[in-house]
């Protein structure tokens, strides 16, 4: 099978499926040759699995050549964040040298559901170690090497979910899961100019994945389009047991034509202070093309330290989350400098500090949802900045060195949010756009992006030499 | 005590306690380093107490009583 199957949308690779003009083991094998050959130039990939992956293409050819088609995944090859458990001998590392070759005997829900839509799961993807929740201050935070930008090999892909997102930017995979607990599907997906969905805290369940912080972390996709988002969420959304946060709201992505639709959006105000010049400019053309899909207005949220809530909780939980690897001094053995040390001053949260942050986190969540609810999403730049360069430092609202409203309310409430391309700068990086909405409002977010994404060509740009 | 001698206070209060828990393991540039995410911890700490809240501010933190079923 020929390349040219790189960089097809999942809607389409499926229809290709379905047709039967595209044969899912073909389809394994580009894959799996290129996250081979290609992974190592991005540090992208933990492991390739090339064992399971043929056996899954082998069953799903079997199935539809026999009228069993699954639906839209059905044969579709993907790879997981490493922090997402896998048996069979395939490592789950959390990206850090101290668990390099630690297996698990069962898979994470997220493995599992995405197995009984029929996807391929062909590799690990590397990750920021223990999704930066030590206090990195640096790309080179993984035992797998800093994650490189397919736009620009000297800058770096973003973290946590890096590998997630180089390994969709540069055609290795069409699609991949990561994970945020603040930023960590955000960030990959605006610096390597892909669509990334953070759904609704307990729309996914966790059952699985590494624990960062119980009441943050979400499982969501990185894909070419929103579009192929909702048909990846569809899948990995629902009810687990194993998960008691998850809950009984069943999701069916909405694939509907947006074009009919007026949308309401909301600015918050003072949105792109602290926003870099070119971030800024590419919102503010963004902005021209939503006006022309509804109406944009500038909305507020009263004045609380929302960073400073949602950082408390974070640091707390990830404090207690990793007490064994900090207290027995194993994060002595992780890569980044500041991430063998920083969190021992996690003791100077005090349990009422903890517990305040988590009462304010319920008036934050009423104000948000107060604003939210007029309107269809609220929009922002998906990040202040454009990728940081692979020697340099990164900004980061979790250690305070750069503001994040949205991404400290979305993450703190809970909400949904995706973002998607809006532009390129400088040193042929992109910039991105996210849609935040209420709470279990993904299908609304998603209208909005395709929509957006309907009328620009952002996401059909791909990077060169790869 | 003005505001800047208390939270400096505060800082090395907590340094105290981080240096007696694990000072053993740490050179002095990684003190350093931790002295600094203990201020930020600190100032973010006090940005949470300035707020004031009610009685019927609970945390948002679901918690159920559990029976194992049969």
């Amino acid at each position: 099978m020929a390349e040219d199957v790189v960089f097809l949308p999942v809607r389409q690779l499926a229809e290709g499926i379905r047709a039967r003009r595209l044969s899912p083991v073909a389809l394994a094998e580009v894959f799996l040759d290129r996250l081979e050959r290609l992974g190592p130039r991005y540090n992208a990939v933990v492991t390739v699995t090339r064992g399971r992956a043929l056996e899954q293409a082998q069953r799903a050819e079997a199935e539809i050549a026999a009228g069993r088609y699954r639906g839209p995944l059905h044969g579709i090859p993907y790879g997981a964040k490493d922090l997402l458990a896998t048996s069979g001998g395939i490592p789950t590392t959390w990206g850090a040298a101290p668990f390099k070759d630690r297996c698990f005997d069962f898979d994470a829900t997220a493995i599992l559901k995405l197995e009984a839509a029929g996807a391929v799961l062909c590799a690990k993807l590397a990750m920021v170690e223990l999704a930066g929740g030590m206090g990195y201050r640096q790309p080179n935070a993984a035992f797998t090497g800093p994650g490189v930008n397919p736009w620009n090999r000297e800058a770096w892909s973003g973290g946590s979910s890096s590998g997630s997102g180089s390994a969709v930017a540069a055609g290795l995979v069409p699609f991949a899961i990561g994970s945020e607990t603040w930023g960590s599907i955000l960030s990959p997906a605006g610096n390597c100019g892909l669509a990334g969905l953070r759904p609704t805290y307990g729309r996914v369940s966790r059952h699985g994945a590494m624990a960062l912080c119980w009441t943050l972390d979400k499982l969501g996709p990185l894909a070419l389009t929103a579009d192929d988002c909702g048909l990846v969420l569809e899948a990995i959304a629902g009810r687990d047991a194993a998960d008691p946060t998850t809950v009984d709201r069943a999701y069916r992505y909405d694939a509907g034509d947006p074009a009919a639709r007026r949308f309401r959006f909301g600015v918050l105000r003072g949105i792109t202070d602290g926003c870099e010049d070119a971030v800024r400019e590419n919102f503010a053309r963004s902005l021209e093309v939503l006006r022309g899909l509804g109406t944009v207005e500038e909305v507020a949220l009263p004045d609380l330290p929302y960073d400073d809530i949602t950082r408390t909780i974070l640091f707390a939980e990830a404090a207690s989350a990793f007490e064994d690897v900090i207290e027995s001094g194993a994060i002595a053995g992780l890569t980044a400098p500041e991430d063998r040390y920083t969190a021992y001053a996690r003791d100077a949260i005090l349990a009422k500090d903890y517990l305040k942050a988590l009462r304010l986190r319920g008036v934050m969540a009423r104000e948000a949802d107060r604003v939210l609810a007029p309107l269809d999403a609220l929009v922002a730049p998906g990040r202040a900045t454009v990728a940081a360069m692979l020697g340099g430092e990164v900004r980061s609202a979790i250690r305070g060195t750069a503001r994040d409203v949205m991404g400290a309310v979305g993450n703190g409430a809970g909400l949904p949010a995706v973002a998607v391309p809006n532009g390129f700068v400088a040193r042929g990086l992109p910039t991105s756009l996210q849609f935040m909405g209420r709470a279990w409002e993904e299908n609304t977010i998603l209208a909005a992006a395709r929509a957006y994404q309907s009328a620009t060509d952002w996401h059909r740009r791909h990077p060169a030499d790869v | 005590m003005s505001d800047g001698d208390a939270v400096r206070a505060e800082v090395e209060t907590m340094l105290a306690l981080v240096r007696e828990r694990y000072g053993g393991r740490l050179d002095a540039e990684q003190l350093a380093g931790v002295r600094t995410a203990i201020e930020a911890i600190v100032l973010a700490s006090r940005a949470l107490r300035a707020v004031r809240l009610t009685n019927a501010d609970e945390p948002a933190q679901p918690f159920a009583a559990y029976r194992a079923e049969p």
